[in-house]
């Protein structure tokens, strides 16, 4: 197959240098890495090929296989871990698993039929949606580390998780309202065929007999709907005035259920007007409003819900007499002594006690460059182990952690956040409170007047008033957006995030993982003929692990490759390190001198001219591998902005009213040098997670309406702290759930977008007020001067209501800009 | 006339059946997942095919 640039698995550009290919649908496809053959492989050959016929969206780029991911997966079978999230059921047990890497409703055939056909699985649920599966299992005849295998086999990462408490209130929630109005739905359309039968009397032509059984016929048809559907309304007004305070539901409660007690008087006296179609067709619709708007904040939690995987840190443990065992790290207790090799999460804060190491404490400092770690200091739970060996003792439990209690201070930034809101909630207590007011005058006042109908004239003014349309025009204008942003790759988790997008004026920027890649990685490489490219960098790692220089670790982002056996074999021999500031690092191994360093330092030592001897490297290396005579391997490391950093930060310097800002842990000249390459005025770096807090705050204090964009566990805090917060596809978790706003695709080119869109929505917002305010305030007259037919007003509420959300599904076939 | 005091009840009947099977459904979490099963048929549907000239090697 020529002219295939793109990994037919999951669509990111192939290698030209490398070729992965296997057959796939009857055609040769290339494929982009190790980890998407064998992922498109294993799909092949369990017969589940047609998943690529019927995708509509690739998959996500596999990761390349490693033979310790069933050790690692292992200690998901450990009970004191399963006791928290597994469910027994008898003689099967049951869980609830996030996978990532769900893109369509293929992902989720192709999960359930690769697990149906394992034995032991007795069911397998997978939600698309949600990105989550629900599997029961036997657990004698397999065990759930072989489940997750099977799942990560075809390229999904499975994670058992536990709902936050939002979702559990909200799924509950959820099924109420379906049944709510689904029932109000299906009543409605019987009491409105009676009624619709009725309204053909207006010569009188149907027998009163016949139309007292009609009316009986619809009472108890609308029972339910009024008792169970609308209880609703009704127990949220109790609430409400038991409160004496008013809300939305006070006139819509009042009306329904004032229209309902004069339509029984009416059936039982055998005169009078009954409205009972009118009373349903209103709660039906006000309830279809309020599940849509439902909806869309249920489907926000539990993406959010999502986050909350269980991913276990297990501890190797040792005891006086130098056994090892493993351990969970919640188990672990302070006095504990840990072995932590090399590229190893440390579990908990403890004390090093035995070696040597340097850390990478990006995850709570945001910096890249490893710490130095020797026996008194401390270290910290999560962050990674770089280079040797090093015991630790446990000096707190994981629930005190460092990372707890960051994770804790971001907790009580979110409750400080002042929230729009509260501030809505306020005007349309006032502006029912003029309804009820309104209504209970033009009731005295037809009274007074001697009017029979005054009871319906009043009832057609609640119902006219009736905040419905108002009441619609935010949320479904913001579910329409949400929907919408989320098709782009944007995940909103907090409506209000949207209106307030709009006063933003001053946009940070973490550095670390938002602007740049986040870490020193291996640009492109070139070997020479006297070395394997595995030799030379294991190599380069044992020379460099005596460097200090941040460049280093480049060479250490994949500890996988070489055996431990081989770098063991390696580190007895080297000798006679010495390393030259600013130039590089050399030492002897097994014998042989080489060398580690820039082009200037090789032409220093060799005396040759790199341009002259080695046209064939086409591209320009700053570190190199060398011996005396010669090149042995050609490096380019860099830490890179993100490809599309200086796109966005130039489109984002066209907004007139935005400020931007670089708020970084990082050391301060490197932050300054980033800001100068994209054009960014303000940089302040060398800050802790609590500085950037405090900076933000100090932002606030000088009236401005901060956005905050960030990657990291340091990030949380001044995440929950910013008026709207961003965590962009690269984040961690804990960002991600601090964040108002998640970036789903990685890179920053969304953003400016989000700017647009939220106009858009605040436009749209704007236009269905004005509307439903309008037709509220036009018809209001009308109704108190009794020209209205209460089911006149429910018709015109209705009308309103429907124009309102379809001037707000517009919003979603806005173009992107 | 009175067929209406058969028919009509007989309505209700089959409507409140119809809501004991939609809050049996809501119940059982049919409700959860509602983008997803509208493609399942196709996918199924192919497989058949795909395994039957399996079999036969």
């Amino acid at each position: 197959m020529a002219e295939q640039n793109e990994c037919y698995h999951c669509g990111l550009p192939n290698d030209p240098k490398l070729v992965f290919e296997t057959t796939i649908l009857g055609e040769r496809r290339r494929l982009c890495c190790v980890g998407c053959l064998a992922v498109s492989e294993a799909i092949v050959a369990n017969g589940l090929e047609s998943y690529y016929q019927y995708r509509t969206e690739k998959a996500e780029q596999a990761e390349s296989p490693t033979n310790d991911i069933l050790s690692q997966l292992v200690v998901y079978d450990e009970p004191a871990l399963q006791e928290e999230f597994v469910f027994d059921e008898g003689n099967h047990k049951h869980i609830q698993l996030t996978i990532e890497g769900i893109t369509c409703s293929a992902c989720a055939w192709l999960i359930e039929k690769q697990l149906t056909k394992l034995a032991g699985i007795k069911q397998v649920a997978v939600n698309v949606s949600e990105r989550r599966a629900a599997i029961s299992w036997y657990p004698e005849q397999i065990s759930l580390s072989n489940v997750l295998l099977q799942i990560r086999k075809i390229g999904y990462r499975a994670f058992p998780f536990e709902s936050d408490s939002h979702e559990r209130s909200y799924v509950s929630e959820h099924k109420s309202y379906l049944k709510k109005l689904g029932l109000a739905g299906l009543l409605s359309m019987q009491v409105m065929m009676l009624m619709t039968g009725l309204y053909f009397d207006l010569f009188g032509n149907i027998e009163a007999q016949t139309k007292q059984y009609f009316h009986w016929v619809a009472l108890v048809l609308s029972t339910p709907v009024v008792f169970y559907s609308g209880s609703l309304f009704t127990i949220s007004a109790i609430k409400a005035l038991s409160a004496r305070t008013v809300n939305m539901d006070v006139p819509i409660a009042l009306a329904v259920l004032a229209t309902y007690i004069a339509g029984v008087r009416s059936v039982l006296q055998q005169q009078g007007e009954v409205y009972f179609e009118s009373i349903c067709m209103f709660v039906f619709l006000l309830l279809l409003s309020r599940y849509l708007e439902h909806q869309a904040r249920y489907k926000a939690s539990k993406v959010s819900s999502n986050l909350m995987q269980h991913i276990p840190v297990t501890a190797t443990l040792v005891d006086q007499n130098e056994k090892i065992s493993n351990k969970l790290a919640k188990l672990l207790e302070v006095g504990d002594c840990l072995l932590v090799k090399a590229g190893e999460v440390i579990p908990v804060d403890g004390e090093v006690i035995e070696g040597e190491s340097r850390v990478d404490e990006s995850m709570i400092t945001g910096e890249f460059v490893a710490v130095k770690k020797q026996v008194n200091n401390k270290v910290y739970g999560g962050t990674v182990n770089q280079h040797g060996v090093i015991k630790v003792r446990v000096v707190s439990t994981l629930k005190n952690a460092l990372v707890s209690q960051i994770i804790r201070l971001q907790t009580t930034a979110l409750l400080n956040k002042p929230r729009i809101a509260l501030f809505a909630d306020r005007l349309s207590r006032y502006f029912i409170m003029a309804v009820l007011a309104i209504a209970g005058l033009t009731y005295i006042g037809w009274s007074y007047a001697g009017n029979d109908n005054a009871f319906w004239i009043t009832i057609a003014v609640l119902v006219a008033t009736c905040p419905c349309a108002l009441g619609l025009a935010t949320p479904t204008a913001f579910t329409c957006a949400m929907a919408e942003l989320n098709r782009r790759g944007i995940l909103i988790k907090r409506a209000d995030a949207l209106e307030q997008i709009t006063t933003v004026n001053l946009l940070a920027f973490d550095k670390t993982g938002t602007i740049t890649e986040g870490k020193f990685s291996i640009d492109n490489a070139w070997y020479g003929e006297s070395l394997l490219p595995k030799q030379c960098l294991s190599i380069i790692r044992q020379i460099e692990r005596f460097s200090e220089h941040p460049i280093a670790n480049a060479f250490f982002s994949e500890p996988d490759e070489v055996s431990g056996e081989l770098q063991d074999q390696m580190a007895q021999n080297i000798k006679n390190v010495n390393v030259a500031q600013g130039q590089g690092i050399g030492a002897e191994v097994n014998g042989k001198r080489l060398f580690v360093g820039s082009i200037s330092w090789f032409e220093e030592l060799t005396g040759q001219l790199f341009g002259e001897h080695y046209s064939q490297i086409d591209f320009s290396p700053n570190v190199l591998l060398f011996n005396e005579h010669e090149i042995l391997a050609a490096f380019f490391v860099t830490d890179t902005l993100k490809s599309d950093s200086v796109h966005t930060v130039q489109q984002l310097k066209l907004f007139p009213f935005l400020e931007l800002a670089l708020l970084s842990g990082d050391v301060d000249a490197h932050v300054k040098n980033v800001a100068k390459q994209l054009g960014i005025p303000h940089a302040i770096g060398g800050v802790k997670p609590q500085g950037k807090l405090h900076v933000v705050e100090q932002w606030q204090h000088s009236n401005k309406k901060v956005m905050m964009i960030g990657d990291g566990i340091n990030d949380a805090p001044v995440l929950s702290q910013a008026d709207v917060s961003v965590a962009v596809g690269n984040a961690s978790d804990v960002a991600k759930s601090s964040a108002d706003i998640v970036l789903l695709r990685e890179g920053l080119q969304l953003v400016p977008n989000l700017f647009h869109f939220s106009r858009q929505v605040q436009k749209t917002v704007k236009q269905n007020v004005a509307w439903a305010l309008g037709y509220n305030l036009l018809i209001l007259p009308f109704a108190v001067l009794g020209f209205l037919h209460p089911w006149m007003a429910v018709i015109g509420m209705s009308l309103s209501s429907l124009i309102v959300t379809v001037n707000s599904i517009r919003l979603r076939g806005v173009k992107a800009q | 006339m009175s067929i209406i005091y058969v028919l009509i009840p007989l309505a209700i009947i089959i409507v409140g059946i119809a809501i004991a099977v939609f809050f049996w459904a809501v119940k059982s979490n049919q409700f959860d997942d509602l983008e997803r099963h509208g493609s399942s048929i196709l996918f199924d549907d192919d497989v058949n095919q795909k395994d039957k000239p399996d079999k036969h090697e």
